[in-house]
Parts: structure tokens; sequence; C-alpha cells
């Protein structure tokens, strides 16, 4: 085998793994495990509308999520509300001098994806700021997002 | 003589046209005489230097001197103890960011005289946030994130707790000590401007969407904010918008005031291509100071400040500038003499002679 057709070979194996591990993401790592006192995996089911702009203010965002597992800690319910901070941004950018602790790999929020989060409760507890929360008929906790991560297994 | 008179003419029309803002305007300076005596103000402004210091002014902008002097720390958001013989305010290191919304929460709280002398630290930095002085001086409402704590002055215990139902910045105790005001999320809505019963805690919405920096007149019945409103009108294509670097439609930040009840809502102050913030009456509320930030956020262009203004209340609604679109939507204004004062922020204004310089 010629050394070119070694690098093609190699090349591949690469990026199969790499596609692999990111269908195959379970969206566990340290933080999730161990941040907020709740870890659920749940799925988004909408986004009520557009995100507000972020030039001047940000806001935490209210969503919607039907839980999947609760991996710890108790939430109320199998559907629960999630305020994510500045939701226009990937949650490793996310976090500011305002937010506290807020991160994860997720990069963007779709509809119908999953999500592995480490939660805390009350929001007002631990987010001092706007909230856009478009169910503010819906009576409950509003949970507030630590760590948010996508699982695609 | 003619010419004279169209030259009078036309410099008065210019005058009105800029809502009364040119120095030769005589009502402007009958508005200055007036209220020259009347007490004075405390307000943040940039130095030279660099850093947010606390200034004095009597409310004509004379007499205008600097109480804090710290090159190594900025002090801002000074207000006055009902009696006007105290003040409080916030000390941070002078490398710190201000930020427009959470000002009451940043650095420490501070005590000092009137004048600005014996200033001694009440809280160290995050505590006490957004403390306000209750009717007697005796007590402090301050708002935390898990809620509204009414703080005794003398032993800084918390007497008692609040449900904060929401209210996430500006909370000011009104003079009569039976209500709160502040901004909220209120029904899903941010920026809502609520009132809240200070003993039972019940909340309603004085001002939805996108409404910030309340303040209460003396008789603890109304309230005056800033309001930004949807879907402002731009009749020069944008043109002014985009000179600060605004995006169209984002709109201009106008001063309202309303029942505590959220009814009579009305425009006090309104200019294009200002945002209008700050707004604080005089104790017997017939006046109204405010800062014109060209720039939304308060702080002015490039955080250095924004100039300040007074009006009377009564002249309410005046338009300053131009204001095409805003005229067009408020044809009946009054347009009053407005008293441009020094770049500043956050005013407050007490008729006690305590600040005056020993």
């Amino acid at each position: 085998m010629t050394r070119s057709r070694w690098f093609w070979l190699g090349l591949a194996v690469a990026l199969a793994t790499f596609s692999c591990a990111k269908r195959g993401d379970s969206g566990v790592d340290r933080e999730v495990t161990t941040l907020g006192t709740i870890e659920v995996t749940a799925k988004l089911l909408e986004i009520p509308g557009p995100f507000p702009p972020n030039d001047l203010y940000n806001y935490a965002y209210v969503l919607k999520y039907k839980v999947l597992t609760v991996d710890r800690g108790k939430v109320e319910g199998d559907e629960i509300l999630v305020a994510h901070y500045n939701p226009l941004k990937p949650r490793s950018a996310a976090q500011d001098e305002f937010s506290g602790k807020v991160g994860g790999h997720l990069d963007r929020f779709r509809a119908g994806d999953v999500h592995r989060m480490a939660l805390e409760a009350p929001l007002d507890n631990f987010w001092m700021g706007g909230v856009v929360d478009k169910y503010f008929e819906q009576k409950g906790v509003r949970y507030w997002a630590v760590w948010t991560n996508p699982k695609t297994d | 003589m003619q010419l004279f008179r169209a030259v009078t003419f036309g410099l008065l029309s210019i005058g009105l046209a800029l809502g009364a803002t040119i120095p030769g305007d005589a009502r402007v300076s009958r508005l200055s005489k007036e209220v020259q005596a009347k007490g004075w103000i405390v307000y943040s402004a940039r130095t030279e230097r660099g850093d947010w210091d606390l200034f004095l002014m009597r409310p004509d902008g004379s007499a205008r001197r600097n109480i804090s002097n710290t090159p190594a720390s900025s002090e801002l958001g000074g207000r006055f103890s009902p009696d006007g013989k105290k003040m409080l305010y916030r000390r941070i290191p002078s490398d710190s960011k201000i930020n427009h919304d959470v000002w009451g929460a940043l650095g420490e709280l501070i005590v000092a005289n009137a004048d600005g002398s014996g200033a001694t630290v009440y809280g160290k930095s995050g505590e006490f946030p957004w403390a306000s002085w209750s009717p007697d001086g005796k007590q402090l409402a301050c708002l935390t994130k898990t809620g509204i704590e009414i703080c005794d002055f003398a032993t800084k215990k918390v007497v008692r707790k609040l449900d904060r139902k929401g209210i996430y910045q500006q909370l000011f105790w009104s003079p009569d000590g039976q209500w709160l005001t502040g901004t909220a999320n209120h029904f899903g809505e941010s920026w809502t401007v609520v009132r809240m019963n200070a003993t039972t805690g019940e909340v309603n919405a004085l001002a939805k969407f996108q409404n910030c920096t309340p303040d209460w007149f003396p008789d603890s019945k109304r309230v005056i904010y800033s309001s930004r409103p949807a879907n402002q009108d731009e009749t020069d294509g944008a043109n002014l918008a985009r000179s600060v670097g605004q995006s169209p439609r984002y709109g201009w930040t106008q001063l309202w005031m309303a029942d505590g009840d959220g009814s009579r809502r009305s425009l006090v102050y309104g200019e294009d291509g200002r945002h209008i913030y700050g707004g604080a009456l005089s104790p017997d509320g017939r006046y109204a100071i405010f800062s014109r930030s060209p720039v939304d956020g308060g702080l002015g262009a490039n955080d250095k400040g924004a100039p300040m203004a007074l009006m009377r209340v009564e002249d309410a609604p005046t338009i300053g500038g131009e204001s095409k679109a805003l005229r067009k939507l408020f044809p009946h204004t009054k347009d009053g003499p407005v008293l441009p004062l020094p770049d500043g922020w956050e005013p407050h204004w007490t008729y006690a002679e305590a600040p005056a310089k020993k």
C-alpha cells in the first residue's frame, strides 16, 4: 500500500470514528453529572417563538421538555419548563458575569432534539433578570438549566 | 425692527422645535431661576480620569462639586435618605464595568452624610442589593434572588421577607411605605414595571413591555418610569438610529408616568434620537429630572455619561428635538422649557440643605 493510500485510509477511519462519536453522544460528562441538584434526559418539544435579540440585554428563555429519564434528583411531572440563559449562543459561550455557572456542549436549540441537562430550581433563586416565558399561564416550577449537552444515541 | 422681530420669531420657533433646550430661551432662564435654590441633586458622572464619582449640584446645575474623588473606585446610584441628612450609594473598583441594569447590586453599599463626608462601608460587595430607604429611614428594602428583605438599618438584621414575584431590578420603596415598585417578569413579559403591596406582597402590573427605571412620585400614588414602545415610526429612513449604531425599528426610550394601578399612563418627555432614563422627581413632585442618552443603556455614548435635563411636570407631555415621528403621535404637546444639565446618570433630589458645603 502506498503512503498516500495509508493516508486516505487513516483519514476515513478517523472520520468514521468522529462521525460515530457525534451520532452516539450520550450527553454524559463530568459537569452534567455533578452540577445542579437535578439531572434529566429530555426531549425539547417546541420553541414557542423567536429568541429575543441579545445585543444589549440577555434573557432567560423558557422551553418545554418531555422528560425521558430522571438521572438525578426529582422533577414534577413528565413535562417540564426549563429556562436557558441567552439561548442564541452555543452553551459553551453562554456564561457571562451575570449568569453564574452555565454551559454545555449544545450548539443550538432545535425542537425534537434530546438534551441531557443539569438543572436547578426554582428559577428565581438562580437568575435575577429578564425571563421570556411564553408558558406563563401554566403553573408549576421553572427549572434553570446549568449545563446542557446534546444526546444523540 | 421688522428684521429684529423676524429673527426673534425665528429663534423662538427653533427653540420650541428643540424642546426649548436653547440656553438663550427666556423660559429656560426662568425655570433655571425657579429651581436654583430648591435643594440639591446627587448623581454619578464620569471624571476626566475615567472613573465615576458622585457629584452634587443645585437643580440649575450650579455649585457642582465632586464629593467622592476616588481614583481607585467608582461611586454610583446615590440616594438621599428621606430626611435628606444621609445618602446611600454603591462603590466598585474603578476598573469594573458599570451596568445600567444591575448597578444596585454591584460592589459595596456605602452610607455617608448627605454632603459625602463620613462615608462608611455598610455592606460588603454584593450585600444589601438595591437597598432602598423606608420613609422613616429606619429600614432598608433589599432585592435579593431569594426575595425582598426588609432590614433594620441600625442592626442590619432581616426583619421581614417577601417573595420578589419576578422583580429583578430597580426596587424602590414608596414615600408612604405602603408600596414597592420595580422592574419585573410578569405574566410572561419581562421589563414590566410593577407595584407591590409592601405588606401583603400582592403585585399589579403598572406598565408592560419594555419599561424600567421606575421611581415614586412623592404622593406614592404615581410612578415615573422609562418606556420604549413597540413599532415606533421612523420618518428619516432610520438614519438617526444608524448614526448611533442602533438597529432600525429599535425605537427610542421615553419618560412616562402612570398611577400605581396602571391607569392614566401618559408621556412626560420624549425625544427621537435619545433614550430617556433615570427619571426622578423633586420632593414636591413638581419637577422631573432625567438623562438623555444617544445610545440605549443609559450610560451615554461609550459609557461616558449622558446629558441630564430638568422640566416642570405640569409641562408634560413635552417633546424635545425635531422628533417628527413622536410629534406625529403626540400632536398636542406642551413643549415646556427643558433646562439642560451636565452629563450624569441616576440623579436623585432632596430639598434638604444638608448637602451644602460646610
